[in-house]
């Protein structure tokens, strides 16, 4: 039988997905107590657990090194990249909004408005979509701060509860896109792995199905 | 200050002894593959004007090539793809030459990839392309030419994977839907993103097209998969179109490749290029096609020609890469003889090499001062016999591991 690896993205996504893996009846001790390594086998299975950024989860598949990642739709709408994108896993919900200081009538006027965002090229798409030209800046950490300190007119991020808008005197103008945890598939192992990845896919389904029954 | 002299361009790379070696034995064995069949060298230029590549079935976007200006200010770009220039030469040069035309090629194309990503921007093909054969009989010839290809690189660890493009224009057809639609459709389909498919085909409402869009992407497989995509869909030709696909799929498995060829039917990429069958090949622990080939009827036609044609290309990057990975490689051979004299007699030494040589000796002549050094550097080159060359011949055996 051929060895899986599937690559999940550190932290929440990874919880969950182990979560998932569990209810599956898959044993994920290892995954659990990991301490500081990084390759974690699943205990009498063929498959092995891989942590990475949520970029990297990205690039490993791709580049085939691992078969499976589970990935947010942000990351994979910010990098694109060559996989197939097999299934919505459900949990990681949240969405990227537009979101500007409350009040200001951010579609007004003709000046080149200036974005900030954590997510260059998600904003850039969204923009060219309406044919607006914007002054797109690219920021590490929070992104609420640019428009608070005058450094753009708006930003382009991920909204889970919409908090730290309110907090900070920003409200959403409007959605761009929907997000959730992906399950993304390398095209080559798709193809000479079908069985062992059609097993394990097909769980997920019918488990989710399941739930939502 | 220079920056930039001592590296080479990203997605580029220097490809050194080993792995040329490789690279050289691959293509030689392709090329003869291709000859013994009746295929017929062509090399096109490396640079092509950029409205070569610009007509409606080329299917790169401007991005991804590289450009540059002629002494004129025309566009040109470095061949980002090599059945373009073919199709060009076929329609132009060989506009009175009789069909079918065969022709294999062995050279580089340049593709503006995406950065940090670990992909080439210059990439080694080989490839064929049968011109002016309609039909099953070249699909066939050309499948099982894939197969031999990558069997002949790389053993019997390959894959081949068959589609039709037919199949999906049917549904699409029978969907009737604008072309944005269309295209985010078979984004869809050809990501295998069933979520995002079942999402947007919901305001189609429920109909057979839409069943079959979405089973689609999971109609891949063995020879079953043409059964249920007959259940699945049958209507404007799709019935025919998979009729054809299992006739080939029985050729091939004749042929002894039933183990070898897959079915995808969600294999749906560049519908505007391709008109036919489609296919790609897979080499286990390469993540991505090491070949990728299928029937575009319409390309020549583009550049004055009415040629129906199909053809494959083979990375050979990756196929080298494969090799070297799986200890299929091969090793740069030292010299057997390093030939050392002394000034006056270097002439001697040539005339001695060239004999040594002659007689089937790898000989290399030395290029320094004194026999210490030619005798250090044979050491450490693994060269096996150190011959002084002066008045008279002097054999060295050197104590290395492998001679001892």
């Amino acid at each position: 039988m051929n060895k899986l690896r599937i690559a999940l993205t550190k932290g929440r996504l990874e919880k969950d997905t182990v979560l998932l893996l569990e209810q599956l009846g898959y044993d994920c001790e290892a995954v659990k107590n990991k301490g500081r390594k990084l390759v974690l086998p699943i205990k009498n299975t063929n498959i092995e657990v891989v942590l990475a950024k949520a970029n990297d989860v990205i690039t490993y598949v791709e580049n085939g090194v691992c078969d499976i990642g589970v990935v947010g739709k942000d990351t994979i709408m910010e990098m694109g990249g060559q996989f197939y994108e097999v299934l919505d896993l459900g949990y990681g919900r949240c969405r990227f909004a537009v979101a500007a200081p409350r009040g200001c009538r951010f579609y007004d006027g003709f000046e080149v408005k200036r974005i900030a965002t954590k997510y260059p090229a998600v904003a850039r798409r969204f923009f060219e979509g309406k044919c607006m030209d914007v002054d797109i800046v690219k920021i590490e950490g929070s992104v609420e701060l640019a428009p608070i300190l005058g450094l753009s007119d708006a930003i382009v991020d991920i909204v889970e509860t919409g908090t730290t808008l309110k907090e900070n005197g920003l409200e959403v103008i409007e959605e761009v896109a929907d997000i959730s945890a992906r399950m993304i598939v390398n095209i080559a192992s798709m193809k000479l792995k079908k069985p062992e990845i059609e097993e394990l896919l097909t769980k997920i389904e019918s488990f989710r199905k399941g739930k939502t029954a | 200050m220079k920056q930039f002299d001592r590296i080479t361009p990203e997605g580029t790379r220097d490809l050194l002894f080993e792995e040329c070696l490789v690279r050289g034995r691959l293509q030689r064995s392709l090329a003869n593959l291709f000859q013994l069949r009746g295929f017929d060298e062509v090399i096109t230029p490396a640079l092509e004007f950029y409205d070569v590549f610009t007509d409606d079935a080329a299917y790169l976007p401007q991005q991804s090539m590289f450009k540059l200006a002629d002494h004129k200010g025309r566009l040109l770009v470095l061949r980002p793809d090599c059945t373009t220039p073919i199709a060009r030469l076929a329609a132009t040069r060989l506009k009175g030459a009789a069909s079918p035309l065969r022709f294999y090629y062995n050279q580089n194309v340049y593709r503006m990839e995406r950065q940090l990503a670990g992909k080439s921007c210059e990439i080694t093909q080989a490839g064929v392309e049968l011109m002016g054969a309609p039909g099953e009989k070249s699909d066939l010839e050309m499948v099982e030419l894939a197969c031999a290809s990558l069997r002949e690189c790389a053993g019997e660890s390959y894959r081949i994977e068959l589609c039709h493009i037919g199949f999906f224009k049917a549904i699409m057809q029978s969907l009737g839907t604008d072309a944005a639609t269309a295209e985010k459709i078979r984004q869809l389909v050809e990501n295998k993103n069933y979520a995002a498919l079942g999402d947007m085909l919901a305001q189609f409402g429920e109909n057979d097209a839409v069943c079959a869009l979405k089973r689609l992407p999971r109609l891949f497989g063995g020879e079953e998969i043409l059964e249920e995509a007959a259940e699945v869909f049958c209507q404007n030709g799709a019935r025919e179109v998979l009729d054809d696909l299992k006739s080939l799929y029985r050729s091939l498995e004749s042929l002894g490749l039933r183990d070898k060829v897959m079915v995808d039917l969600g294999l749906v990429s560049l519908p505007e290029y391709y008109t036919g069958i489609t296919f790609q090949g897979y080499l286990s622990g390469i993540g991505e096609p090491v070949l990728s080939g299928g029937r575009y009827d319409s390309l020549v036609g583009q550049f004055g020609r009415q040629l129906p044609a199909v053809g494959f290309a083979i990375n050979v990057d990756l196929v080298g890469r494969y090799l070297m990975a799986s200890g299929m490689g091969c090793c740069v051979k030292s010299p057997d003889i390093l030939v050392h004299s002394d000034k006056a007699h270097m002439a001697k030494a040539i005339r001695y090499r060239n004999l040594r040589i002659s007689e089937g000796f790898l000989c290399e002549v030395s290029s320094f001062d004194t026999a210490e050094e030619a005798k250090a550097y044979a050491l450490g080159r693994g060269i096996s016999q150190l011959h002084l060359v002066g008045d008279t011949v002097e054999i060295l055996r050197m104590a290395g591991a492998d001679y001892e």
